[in-house]
């Protein structure tokens, strides 16, 4: 991950190119910052890659586009379309609430327990949506695990979980991370003062929260929130699994039988994720972030009598995006040992498991590399080419796996990369960049141009200026933004079916043959090993790199 | 707003910590590569799979071809309506020389798009002719029956029914489990066109619709809530219910054969097929071959309950005998692009929505 503290000379820090290596003979000069050419190209060149998941749906779409219209103005879609939208915003609000509220308790107040909660709380993230709501409805469908255990009881626990209410519980479960991961970096990074003020003036709590915090983490609240709505509308296997039939679930369906309706359905998608990407930046470029440091850490703030209400909150929430699915992963694996003949030929985790963590590590570090020319350009130089760029970026998480590997295939097969890890890591940063890009937009805000002016005056070279001065500066947002592309990286499964090199094993592919030959044991056992293994991951490489400044 | 600037604290603590954190991400980096690098070379024949069929199922297959034949196998496993998507956005790069694929619709699609090689008649006629497409694009491997799989606490076998078509009756109101966009369903609906014509099919499924039918995501969601008891019916593959038996024999679900003929019992072909890509062909060629062998055939059939295809090859389980069931639809792939009409005849029934 991205590194903080000045590393010796010579030692390249991971986060690759530098934006814009100084033109040769002007290091001395002063800053001129809306001329950086570089910049600029490196930004287009990035969103060019990011357009083509949306070329390739237009390409598709000409190649007959009465059909095409045909479909996306039918009954057959809007229907769908309209029930993608339902979903989204029910489930992008109520894990805009969770995760906000999460993020605050968890970084900010005398919670008790705090430093374990900010361990697990991001968990749920990469549990796989299909195996999510697998359990969900395993656990909670008539005849399920909760009424063989409560119903001794006389306990009726059972809910008929399908359609929308379940999959707007299982998503609102699995996504509340997007939030909570961006706002507890800007929380762990603001300068207590305010905050500390306000306490002195007499605030309670919860009104320091509304008028000091909120107005502070708007910013990311909403970056976080647009990426839970992108994802809702792009999940294919929790719709799948409780039965609500939305646009991915008919690019699904209809993909060999009729691609004329899963390009109409995927322009749909499109259309709905540019314009809600759109419009979230529209409203965020009127509200540019306030620049404030925190060098030192902030005192928790106190929560009083609301100790025990905030920590069953918290407790309840985890306990129903990440124990549970956890302890129902747990029982399909106890039941494997119990009965060793319904197992299949599992074969050794220790492969997938390492190829995983390197594979989404490197992607992790190369998506922050990528995309953070496009956030300097817009947040510095507020250019329309970055505006440009940014949006085609954040939009392409919105489009279905499959639709992005299919793009791709059709872009690099000609190529030497075709086949290679390049392109798969190439692919993963494809749809996955846009959430590394709200969290480097708010990293390169974090730093005052002051600052950075007063390191050049004093002789400071351009690299030195970013090891010692900025990154420091950067590290909470930018680690929180590679940690989100870290964990949906290794859960990923059409992208890493379709263009792995031949032989690669990945974790997600595990899980996903496993549970399709229907040994449900072991798509558990390797289901486990992801959860853990993005706990190690996340907790070295995310949590402990955010926490420095925060304490 | 408001700036605290301090001078930086601590910096130099963390430098060793830090420098051995980015040693570590830049050693991944060069295991990857070189993995990367370690891959190719090697001159001797190759074969390139891309199955459908899991890891579990066809990798043991794959090596004991390797070792018998001394070709190397390289193998991309996915979905099998992903895979012929792939091949086909591949076009005429695709390193694909075998596709073997799970459901007919996936092979359907690439025979369609004119993407498979004709396979020689010493290959096709290992099995029987309704199990191989009649231009000689794809051979059956195994085969998969549909049926009805029933709670056995909250059904007695007497009120099963005789026909697929009885499930249309108010007795079977809100009771039955359906997955409209597994293929397996999709393909049964295309073989109901081709056998009762479009009329009656949207029927059917309007029909069912009206029953309060439920969907589910894949033939095994189905299985498990008719084990729960959350319905007392659903219309699935076979061997789901054999691999839920063997995961725990006391569920409480059993499949259900329609009478003999019956629609609801259609077989549904897993298949191979070469595809135009193929360096080799001869080689691909008998890696077909070999998956026909009595060998990988009785292994087919032990492994996932399938029916074996190959004459003198016999079924595992107590499942009705193969000749009893009836044809399946004479070519997907000559349905051709009339696949689609099946989509929109799912669609417009409602049974999905």
């Amino acid at each position: 991950m991205v590194d903080a503290a000045p590393p010796p000379p010579g030692t390249a820090p991971s986060l690759g190119p530098a934006p814009g290596p100084p033109p040769p003979g002007t290091a001395d000069a002063l800053p001129t910052p809306t001329r950086s050419p570089l910049l600029v190209v490196g930004a287009l060149a990035a969103g060019a890659l990011f357009a083509t998941p949306f070329a390739y749906l237009l390409a598709r779409a000409l190649d007959d586009p009465t059909g095409v219209w045909a479909v996306v103005t039918s009954q057959r879609t809007t229907a769908p379309l309209w029930r993608t939208l339902q979903l989204g915003v029910l489930v992008t609000a109520a894990s805009t609430v969770l995760g906000t509220g999460l993020a605050w308790l968890v970084i900010r107040t005398d919670l008790p327990g705090r430093r374990v909660w900010r361990a697990v709380v991001v968990l749920p993230l990469v549990i796989p949506s299909f195996v999510g709501a697998n359990a969900f409805v395993a656990a909670f469908a008539p005849g399920g695990l909760l009424e063989e255990l409560l119903g001794p009881l006389g306990i009726d626990a059972s809910r008929d979980v399908r359609g929308l209410p379940a999959a707007f519980l299982v998503l609102t479960a699995l996504s509340y991370p997007y939030v909570y991961l961006p706002v507890a970096a800007r929380l762990a990074g603001l300068s207590p003062a305010l905050e500390e003020s306000a306490r002195m003036l007499g605030r309670r709590p919860w009104a320091v929260f509304r008028t000091v915090v909120l107005p502070q983490a708007a910013l990311a609240i909403g970056g976080g929130a647009l990426l839970v709505l992108l994802y809702v509308i792009s999940d294919f296997g929790a719709v799948q699994f409780v039965g609500f039939d939305t646009l991915t679930r008919r690019i699904y369906a209809s993909r060999t039988l009729d691609p004329t309706v899963a390009t109409g359905a995927g322009l749909l998608l499109a259309a709905v994720a540019l314009a809600v990407t759109g419009i979230e930046r529209a409203a965020a470029r009127r509200n540019p972030p306030g620049v404030s440091l925190a060098l030192r850490g902030a005192r928790p703030q106190p929560l009083g009598r609301w100790r025990a209400p905030a920590l069953a909150a918290v407790a309840t929430v985890v306990g129903f995006a990440l124990a549970a699915p956890v302890a129902v992963l747990g029982w399909w694996t106890f039941e494997g040992i119990r009965n060793p003949d319904a197992r299949g030929p599992f074969g050794s985790v220790v492969g997938p498991t390492v190829s995983t963590a390197m594979v989404s590590v490197v992607t992790a570090v190369v998506a922050v590399a990528v995309v953070f020319p496009i956030a300097r350009l817009t947040v510095r130089h507020r250019r329309a080419s970055g505006g440009l760029a940014a949006t085609l970026v954040v939009a392409g998480f919105a489009l279905p796996g499959l639709v992005v590997a299919l793009a791709l295939v059709r872009l690099f097969v000609p190529t030497p990369l075709y086949g290679t890890y390049s392109l798969l890591v190439i692919a993963y940063v494809v749809h996955f960049g846009g959430q590394a890009l709200r969290s480097s937009q708010a990293a390169v805000a974090a730093v005052p141009s002051r600052m950075e002016e007063a390191a050049q005056l004093l002789g400071a070279g351009r690299v030195r200026r970013l090891l010692s001065v900025e990154l420091p500066l950067m590290r909470p947002a930018l680690v929180a933004g590679g940690g989100l592309v870290l964990l949906n990286t290794m859960k990923e499964l059409p992208i890493t079916l379709l263009l792995s090199p031949l032989g690669h094993q990945a974790l997600s592919t595990r899980v996903w043959q496993t549970a399709e030959q229907a040994y449900l044991y072991d798509a558990a056992v390797a289901s486990l090993v992801l959860i853990a293994l993005s706990g190690v991951l996340t907790w070295l490489l995310v949590i402990r790199r955010m926490e420095h400044l925060g304490r | 707003m408001h700036t605290t600037i301090q001078p930086r604290a601590a910096a130099p603590v963390r430098r060793r910590r830090l420098s051995r954190r980015a040693i570590a991400v830049l050693g991944a980096a060069l295991i990857l590569a070189a993995t990367l690098s370690a891959c190719g070379g090697d001159d001797g024949p190759r074969l390139t799979i891309y199955s459908g069929r899991t890891s579990d199922l066809l990798g043991p297959l794959l090596e004991r071809f390797a070792d018998e034949t001394g070709i190397e196998i390289d193998v991309r496993y996915g979905d099998s309506a992903d895979l012929a998507l792939l091949i086909d956005e591949e076009g005429d790069r695709s390193p694909a020389d075998v596709f073997v694929s799970q459901s007919p619709g996936a092979t359907g699609y690439l025979a369609e798009a004119d993407r498979l090689e004709v396979l020689p008649d010493d290959v096709l006629e290992l099995v029987d002719a309704r199990y191989r497409s009649d231009a000689g694009q794809w051979v059956g491997l195994s085969g998969r029956v549909r049926t009805l799989v029933y709670n056995t606490d909250d059904v007695d076998s007497d009120q099963l029914p005789a026909s697929v078509f009885d499930l249309t009756d108010e007795r079977f109101r809100g009771q039955i489990g359906v997955s409209p966009s597994n293929g397996s369903f999709q393909d049964f609906v295309s073989a109901m066109r081709e056998s009762v014509g479009d009329d009656r099919t949207l029927a059917w499924l309007e029909g069912l619709a009206a029953n309060d039918v439920r969907t589910y995501s894949n033939n095994r969601a189905i299985v498990e809530a008719v084990g729960r008891g959350e319905i007392d019916y659903g219309l699935v593959n076979h061997y789901y219910n054999l691999r839920a038996k063997a995961d725990d024999p006391a569920v409480a679900s059993e499949n259900h054969f329609f009478a003999d003929g019956d629609l609801g019992g259609l077989i549904l072909v897993t298949a191979a097929s070469v595809v135009d890509t193929a360096d080799d062909a001869a080689a691909a060629q008998r890696f077909v071959r070999f998956l026909l062998s009595e060998e990988s055939q009785r292994y087919f059939a032990e492994e996932t309950f399938e029916y074996p295809l190959v004459a003198g090859v016999e079924a595992v389980g107590d499942q009705p005998a193969l000749d009893s069931l009836p044809a399946p639809v004479e070519d997907l792939s000559e349905l051709g692009g009339d696949l689609r009409r099946t989509q929109e005849l799912i669609d417009q029934s409602g049974i999905a929505g």
